[in-house]
């Protein structure tokens, strides 16, 4: 666990306050925000991995999401087999979806990577709507509760270890990229992909790479997910707003940092739990009025404050060092 | 269709319907694809709010019939006006700060300005789905062998002729010059005297009031609701990049493509299963034609 003393105080805080509150609180309702807050924050990571660390902007990473999602509870409900070697499954399906993406970020930059990669979600999205003999199509499927850690069958403290553990997987890849002789190459081809070859860098190859491992990442955490909240249905597993989430909590907490999407989390994620409570009573529901704010927090972040809530932390820091 | 069997009367009356659904579809789509192809031809911005102000339109046709029953055919004349203020607003307010940004930067504010603009809806109008029923619908013409109702020949004609004016107005007169001149270069056309950021914000006005009057147009042909803008934006992106995004004509060609892939996928595979065949013709052109079937190849490895 080296890889969260060594000059991480803020990530020590964040996993470490995650890791005791359970223990302290009991309270249902809280341990559920938390359970998502990390959830979210993982997926983030993972999408991260590919947007932030290697510059290939999807907004088509619920299609990863939705195959772990979709293999996880499809294993438990049609073949009767545990969620995890359901998650395994989808692993290795993300890791060939993933390679083919990655493939097309080789040839396609900017806007055309993203809108290629719109494109694929919506393709998954139409098929598994209409392969309704196995996936039950647009009606989705409840994932039935066992209890037992074999089942991720578990109950909320449990669960908050399930996510904290996946969130610390993300964020160790993530720390990984910042340390590793890969990780500086890969900074070197999202910076100057043309120079970055001239020195030598393959930078195909670790643009896919990327790619893959990002895909993977945000399969397990689809995985979990499923189990977690036990119902799968195409339209939300698969949609552009989920894709656009995952994006968005790297952007307000710091792309290409390792504990920004954490940060982003953290604030979206309890944003979205309060509003829920304030807004309940309202006859079209919170979802739009959370959604207004959430849009207009991601033009204005990405206008005023581009680094995220992670680089003005490290521009105050670096000022208090200075003075 | 077998296509071993000699085309029988049967066949060829299919065909004519088939071809006649192609071209009333393509019609309307080049309007929708028109505004986007112009403002990232010119601004060099993937507008990913497109649909959104599609979708705006198609309210604006919901509440005039709905309160006034106003015709949407009427209506479709002072949404222009107004979709070209709504265009000018959404420049100042969003887009002008980012028109120099990194695409990154770009791509999420307009992804965000979707996200606000769909959940406006949302809050103000719920999430149900709404109809446009003006009597032209029932109304079916014949033409030979091919049927098809009057709504759906009034939108095609009047796509058509906004479509025509919009490439006439950028090819004959000094502002549609001037627009062009900045899309080939932004540097020299200010060195020339060109107020950019007038041209920027023309250009947005321009291209919404086009998707607006396009939304206003397609009310009556499917249902109204927040999110009705993702499928038609969609489908955009597709005859867009076939085009060769920024090509006007191409747009044009390409929508006769795109629809000519929906309606004969519909006719031979069944309607739910249309979609994927266009987006599966999106990441085969993104793959071998990025830039578009008769763009210059290159443009999609400079990111734009």
């Amino acid at each position: 666990m080296s890889f969260l003393v060594r000059s991480r105080r803020g990530a020590l805080v964040v996993f470490g306050l995650a890791a005791v509150t359970p223990l302290v609180v009991r309270d249902a309702y809280f341990l559920d925000s938390l359970v998502l807050i990390l959830l979210w924050g993982a997926l983030s990571a993972a999408w991260n991995v590919a947007g932030g660390y290697a510059g290939q902007v999807s907004i088509g990473h619920a299609s990863f999401f939705g195959i772990g999602a979709y293999a996880a509870a499809l294993m438990v409900t049609r073949f009767g087999r545990g969620p995890w070697l359901g998650m395994l499954v989808g692993v290795v399906l993300s890791i060939g979806a993933g390679f083919i993406i990655g493939l097309l970020s080789n040839r396609l930059k900017g806007p055309y990577f993203a809108l290629s990669t719109i494109a694929f979600s919506q393709v998954l999205l139409i098929g598994v709507s209409r392969w309704r003999g196995f996936t039950a199509g647009g009606e989705g499927i409840p994932v039935p509760f066992r209890p037992g850690f074999a089942t991720l069958g578990l109950g909320h403290v449990g669960w908050v270890y399930m996510a904290l553990g996946a969130a610390l997987l993300c964020y160790r890849v993530e720390v990984y990229l910042e340390r590793s002789r890969i990780g500086y190459q890969l900074a070197g081809v999202r910076e100057d992909e043309d120079a970055a070859e001239a020195l030598g860098i393959p930078a195909r190859r670790l643009k896919v790479f990327a790619v893959t491992l990002s895909a993977a990442l945000t399969s397990v955490c689809g995985s979990l997910w499923a189990q977690y909240v036990g119902f799968v249905d195409p339209t939300y597993v698969f949609s552009v707003d989920l894709s656009v989430r995952f994006a968005l909590n790297a952007i307000i907490g710091g792309m290409g940092t390792a504990l920004g999407p954490y940060l982003g989390s953290i604030l979206i994620t309890s944003l979205e739990t309060y509003l829920r409570a304030t807004f309940s009573g309202v006859k079209t529901g919170f979802a739009g009025i959370y959604l207004i704010i959430y849009g207009t927090a991601l033009i204005l972040v990405v206008r005023f404050v581009p680094e995220g809530l992670a680089g003005v932390a490290a521009r105050l820091r670096a000022r208090r060092a200075h003075a | 269709m077998d296509p071993a069997r000699p085309l029988g009367p049967a066949q060829i009356d299919v065909l004519a319907q088939l071809a006649v659904a192609t071209i009333l579809l393509g019609g309307i789509y080049a309007l929708i694809a028109v505004g986007l192809t112009l403002v990232f031809g010119i601004m060099r911005v993937v507008n990913f709010a497109h649909g959104e102000f599609l979708m705006l339109g198609m309210y604006l046709a919901f509440w005039t019939f709905t309160l006034y029953s106003a015709d949407p055919y009427v209506v479709v004349f002072v949404s222009i006006p107004v979709f070209f203020v709504v265009g000018l607003l959404s420049y100042v307010l969003v887009m002008r700060g980012v028109i120099h940004a990194s695409h990154n930067v770009q791509i999420f504010t307009t992804v965000g300005l979707s996200v606000v603009l769909q959940n406006v809806a949302l809050v103000a109008w719920s999430g149900d789905f709404r109809f446009v029923r003006p009597w032209h619908l029932s109304t079916v013409l014949r033409a030979g062998s091919t049927t098809f109702n009057l709504t759906q020949v009034v939108a095609f004609l009047i796509a058509v002729a906004l479509t025509i004016a919009l490439v006439a107005f950028m090819k004959w007169t000094h502002a549609g010059r001037v627009m062009r001149a900045t899309a080939q270069d932004r540097d020299a056309a200010t060195l020339m005297g060109i107020d950019t950021d007038r041209v920027y914000r023309l250009t947005f006005a321009i291209g919404i009031a086009a998707v607006g009057a396009a939304g206003v147009l397609v009310a009556p042909l499917y249902s109204v609701y927040p999110t009705a803008g993702l499928q038609f934006v969609l489908l955009a992106y597709v005859v867009v990049v076939l085009g060769g995004l920024g090509d006007m004509l191409g747009a044009m060609l390409g929508s006769l493509i795109v629809a000519a892939v929906e309606v004969a996928g519909s006719y031979l595979f069944g309607t739910a299963w249309k979609e994927i065949f266009y987006f599966i013709l999106f990441i085969l052109v993104l793959v071998f034609r990025p830039a578009g079937l008769f763009g210059q190849r290159g443009a999609e490895t400079l990111g734009v």
